[in-house]
């Protein structure tokens, strides 16, 4: 398989600029060679995608997908992957999508450790709704909804999650696709809950090219098993100071994912009866 | 000062701050982000708050918190996000909490699309969320009107310590009309009578919607239907046109009364002798007046962009099965002749 037969006929209407293309072709190759590889049949693959921009991500690439509800990206691919542990769950979601309206979702996955992964389209504005500040947009941000600019600094969206718990912390940058490859197959064959937060730029709304291409960098030599380590590298931007801003996996854990202990206790053929009789014994 | 030209979603901020509306709470989602940023731009000037919240459900929440404070309080959204306040918004009506919120309705169901529609009438003029309780809704047909019945909204939400929705649609939210600004400014006053301030004063009031006694909840809901049928005796409005001899009547809300209006005056040319009943509020519904109506032996065709979600209520005002309904989904707005069609077929 090649990239472009995981092209689709939709007519694409992202901006000229857009951060979302970088995603799209580094998401494609990953997902094709992966498929070579026969580590990841595109058949078991399905793309989840909420409400914004990103999400007709899910009409720009030619394997099955969800396109979802504003915010609800991570619990609806979280039943996809609990009821059919074969597939493998790629989650895509704004900003606004994963740490505004389904925050708490977020939290949740990277607690649960749910083998899934959620690529994050951070362009730290809301842009299908034409330009609010997100809670990734830096302090001072002028939008559409503050007017005289934000009072409020930023999250971090990797301290987050890994305060949550998440076992694969990523940062992306949608200059700089091989990056952005290594960093998307590393995430989708990790056993566990992958998150990558992808500085994503909306060119209409907040065009943050020049000041990323000036600050950002590739961590090297990084230990993603130290986990004091990655959190010190988490810290060194925290979305609202200058930077330098670095990009790469941050921290990676194995770890026992949800739904294990399900299959432990419902292998897959049952004599059905024998066990709802059982479990039902005292009340029959 | 003259009229000036505003969209509809700037004439509901503009009735607002007149209304002496003091906290507003919103969330993005077109087509409706027009309130939120005009409140974001004047609020804060006049030393009103504005939060633009972390999500619907948040944004519903505050409203609820700020409406127990006894503020007056403003939210909008659209469709899907009214679906998420629909929790919120049963906690405001079960604590009978004053709060204005304002649906710019767009094409569902789900996702659906930004146009207009008209089919969030049941989620705001049946109550919407859990248990028994009622909204006021208001269903302006102009930008003068976004303003107005904003303030009018306002009125009702505190006369009756009652939610009260404006149920408009996407087009009346980014049209632009000439709007006369308000005369007079309300100054937000809290009433200790039933708020919550912090202070000794209002110490024994109490905003709660839990109430675990049976025979208790049930008198609260009966208070709460009591007040619902002074609502509905007290408050109804309703605009006719040609209505005197008309021998079908359309019945019509929102921009598709517009469009209704001038259906009626082609009719008449034709010889049909159309006329038009226009509900201003769809809860309390204009039942009967429309039974008036029914009584002397005219005919109805409701005109909404929904499946007939208005057509039951006149089904049930009139007692007649046979109302016809024009409509259309998606977005697109109902044409003049398709409702001329309708009236030919049945004239």
């Amino acid at each position: 398989m090649r990239p472009k037969d995981l092209a689709t006929e939709a007519a694409n209407t992202w901006c000229p600029g857009c951060g979302n293309f970088a995603i799209l072709n580094a998401i494609k190759p990953v997902l094709a060679v992966l498929d070579e590889e026969g580590l990841v049949a595109i058949e078991t693959v399905v793309l989840v995608s909420g409400i914004g921009c990103h999400a007709k991500i899910a009409d720009y690439v030619n394997a099955n997908s969800f396109y979802t509800i504003h915010g609800r990206t991570i619990p609806v691919a979280t039943g996809i992957k609990l009821a059919n542990p074969d597939l493998n769950v790629i989650c895509f979601a704004g900003d606004g999508d994963a740490y505004a309206e389904g925050l708490d979702h977020l939290i949740f996955a990277a607690k649960r450790n749910v083998d899934i992964t959620a690529i994050i389209h951070d362009n730290r504005v809301y842009g299908l709704t034409t330009g609010q500040y997100t809670p990734t947009s830096p302090s001072g941000f002028k939008g559409r909804s503050t007017p005289s600019g934000l009072e409020v600094p930023p999250i971090n969206p990797l301290e987050m999650v890994s305060a949550s718990g998440g076992t694969f912390i990523a940062r992306g940058y949608s200059h700089g696709i091989d990056l952005l490859k290594e960093i998307f197959r590393s995430a989708i064959l990790h056993r566990g809950f992958s998150f990558v937060d992808v500085l994503q730029v909306c060119a209409t709304f907040f065009n943050l090219y020049d000041h990323y291409n000036q600050r950002v960098y590739a961590l090297e030599g990084h230990d993603p098993l130290d986990r004091v380590r990655a959190e010190e590298k988490m810290r060194e931007w925290d979305y609202d100071s200058d930077g330098p801003i670095p990009l790469g996996v941050f921290y990676k854990k194995d770890a026992p994912t949800f739904g294990d202990n399900f299959e432990e206790q419902n292998p897959r053929k049952i004599d059905i009866e024998d066990a709802i009789n059982k479990t039902l014994e005292r009340y029959i | 000062m003259p009229a000036q030209l505003v969209e509809g979603n700037t004439a509901v901020i503009v009735g607002a701050m007149y209304a002496g509306c003091d906290c507003f709470f919103g969330y993005p989602i077109t087509p409706a982000s027009e309130i939120l940023h005009e409140a974001s731009r004047h609020f804060p000037k006049v030393g009103r708050k504005f939060v633009q919240a972390e999500s619907e459900e948040a944004a519903i929440n505050m409203a609820y918190g700020a409406a127990a404070a006894g503020h007056r309080v403003l939210a909008a959204s659209s469709g899907p996000g009214m679906s998420l306040k629909q929790e919120g918004i049963s906690y405001i009506a079960g604590a009978e909490l004053p709060c204005v919120i304002v649906d710019i309705a767009r094409a569902g169901p789900g996702l659906g699309n930004i146009g207009p529609e008209q089919s969030d009438y049941n989620q705001a003029v049946k109550g919407g969320g859990h248990g028994c309780y009622r909204n006021i809704v208001l269903a302006p047909n102009s930008v003068q009107e976004m303003c107005d019945f904003t303030i009018k909204a306002f009125d009702l939400a505190f006369k009756y310590r009652n939610p009260a929705v404006i149920l408009a649609d996407g087009v009346l939210g980014h049209m632009v009309e000439p709007l006369n600004f308000p005369q007079t400014a309300v100054e937000p006053v809290i009433d200790p009578t039933w708020a919550v301030c912090g202070n000794r004063e209002t110490r024994g009031n109490l905003v709660t919607s839990i109430d675990l006694d049976f025979k208790e909840l049930e008198a609260h809901n009966l208070n709460l239907q009591a007040k619902y049928d002074r609502i509905r005796e007290n408050e109804v409005d309703y605009e006719e046109y040609r209505i005197d001899d008309a021998e079908i009547v359309l019945v019509s809300y929102g921009i598709s009364s517009r469009i209704a209006k001038s259906a009626v005056d082609a009719a008449r040319r034709e010889g049909i002798r159309a006329g038009l009943f226009r509900p201003v509020t769809l809860f309390p519904f204009p039942a009967e007046e429309l039974k008036a109506l029914a009584e002397r032996g005219s005919g109805f065709i409701s005109v909404e962009m929904s499946d007939g979600q208005m057509r039951e209520d006149i089904r049930l005002a009139t007692g007649c099965r046979d109302v016809g309904l024009v409509s259309r989904y998606g977005g697109n707005l109902i044409g003049r002749d398709e409702i001329m069609e309708k009236m030919r077929e049945v004239a």
